[in-house]
């Protein structure tokens, strides 16, 4: 909008006012039927002041330059009672100056503010049409999301389901390698069944709607440290959870952080004895910073801009199985809650991720 | 395998899912009685015996419905509402059985009464294991009313 102003109908109007005080300045000197404006300069000198007066008023940013009019008929009053050793009064001229300065304040003023509304009320419909486009692009990923998760399953549970069957049925006549290169199958049909999930999670995080009020912090971790009971088992793992403060913001989604983090932090320690883990906090003024630390295999600063990004990895699926979306799905909820996340990392000494979520009333 | 004898209704687009099925219900000895319909017209044509399947005993109903949600020609959810909507035949005991997980299916499916809705797990075992379940769970385990 604001290169739109350069060419608005205020600008155009401006230039036509000065056309105008211009000629009338011109009149004013070689007017042939009335000499007496020549005789009387101040009403020249109007329609000279109508011109910084007039640009003042045309863009916003000039506005500084009605001084100098407002400058000159201070001088003019100053110099009234000097004007008249010299032969003629301007007391009279300048009370006209006066008053075509208001007029075109006014004048300015108000076509300022009409054009104002006008770009206002354009820009409204603009933003509307905007909404509705964004509708409409939101409506196409759900149904898209919708479709991945239908229909990719399909051919997905077949692929896993008849390798399946193959190995069940003809194991006498299929060798060992024959086993093995359908169990490949298999095993890549169940990356890609965990991909599918994974993205219809972050999908989600995007879209749902969020539901927010007082979530317990530190309930929620060690509930969804209990979920990871299957993969806990049997390690020594120090988990220390602090005493969190509760946060405002969805529950579910918050849930789907905590799990992401600790699900990583419990991978990444994998070959950690003991392995710790711990999930604080520190409280500003404005907003509460949770982190997750871990002294698991951590990662090489030079590569924190990948960090979160969508399908990033920063280890082989060899070293550490996953799909590069987690934090993915971390930063959106976050961002979500009008928050911001980082990292710090070293490898093989640890990662730390921290994410901020601001107070309420914030 | 004549009409009438017909246990389990598997109403199913998807072949291979529908093979899927069959073998894990065989698994319980579940699949002798089965009769699969390809879509949701199909289906309505067999438990009203319209159509194609006009010459079948109207009375005889299956004891259970298995249920596909995304189907050509009539959808899931319409066959539901129509067979939940007959007085003859909504005591039938329905199992949405679909690759779906979204919310507004599962919340639409209970609308209109729906008895299970069980999405169907990607990996082979766990889809076996809980169509056999299913299986058997409402074939011998439930009690149905008498008809």
């Amino acid at each position: 909008m604001i290169s739109n102003y350069h060419h608005s109908p205020v600008l155009r109007g401006s230039f036509a006012i000065i056309l105008f005080g211009l000629g009338l300045m011109v009149f004013n000197f070689y007017n042939p039927l009335d000499f007496s404006y020549f005789l009387n300069p101040g009403e020249s000198y109007s329609a000279f002041l109508t011109f910084p007066l007039v640009m003042g008023m045309a863009g916003s940013r000039k506005r500084f330059l009605i001084v100098i009019p407002i400058a000159v008929a201070i001088i003019l009053i100053i110099l009234q009672p000097l004007s008249s050793t010299l032969g003629y009064d301007i007391s009279d001229s300048l009370f006209r100056l006066i008053s075509l300065m208001l007029i075109v304040v006014m004048v300015a003023l108000l076509s300022e503010r009409i054009e104002k509304v006008r770009s206002l009320s354009s820009l409204n419909e603009q933003l509307k049409e905007q909404a509705e486009k964004l509708e409409d692009a939101n409506q196409e990923l759900e149904s898209f999301a919708y479709s991945v998760s239908h229909d990719l399953r399909v051919p997905l549970r077949a692929i896993d389901g008849f390798s399946r069957i193959m190995v069940e049925d003809y194991e006498e006549t299929l060798d060992e390698e024959g086993i093995r290169l359908l169990n490949i199958i298999r095993e890549n049909t169940k990356k890609m069944g965990q991909l599918i999930d994974d993205i219809l999670l972050l999908s989600r995080a995007g879209r749902q709607e969020m539901k927010e009020g007082d979530v317990d912090m530190k309930s929620l971790v060690e509930s969804v440290y209990r979920e990871f009971d299957n993969q806990t088992e049997g390690r020594k793992i120090n988990f220390i959870v602090e005493d969190l403060p509760p946060a405002y913001g969805d529950r579910a989604l918050l849930y789907q952080v905590f799990s992401n983090l600790i699900g990583n932090s419990i991978k990444f320690t994998r070959n950690k004895n003991p392995a710790e883990i711990i999930v604080g906090f520190e409280e500003g003024k404005k907003e509460t910073t949770y982190f997750v630390k871990d002294n698991g295999a951590g990662f090489n600063m030079k590569y924190i801009n990948k960090l979160f990004g969508l399908f990033q990895r920063l280890h082989s699926p060899e070293e550490f199985e996953g799909t590069g979306v987690g934090l993915s799905i971390v930063q959106r909820v976050i961002k979500r809650h009008h928050g911001r996340v980082w990292g710090e990392g070293a490898v093989d000494e640890g990662a730390t991720i921290f994410f901020t979520l601001p107070h309420e009333n914030e | 395998m004549g009409f009438d004898e017909v246990e389990i209704l598997l109403v199913e687009d998807n072949p291979t899912d529908a093979e899927l099925t069959m073998r894990a219900l065989k698994r319980k000895n579940l699949a002798n009685q089965v009769a699969w319909v390809k879509d949701g017209a199909e289906a309505l044509d067999f438990i009203f015996a319209q159509g194609d399947y006009c010459h079948r005993n109207p009375e005889d109903l299956p004891k259970l419905i298995l249920l596909d949600l995304r189907m050509p020609k009539v959808d899931g959810l319409e066959v539901l509402q129509k067979i939940k909507a007959q007085e003859n035949t909504r005591k039938i005991p329905v199992v949405v059985l679909t690759s779906s997980q979204e919310d507004r299916d599962i919340v639409e499916s209970y609308e209109l009464g729906v008895n299970s809705y069980v999405s169907k797990p990607v990996e082979f075992d766990e889809f076996i294991d809980a169509v056999s379940t299913l299986g058997l769970y409402w074939m011998l385990i439930n009690n149905p009313p008498a008809v």
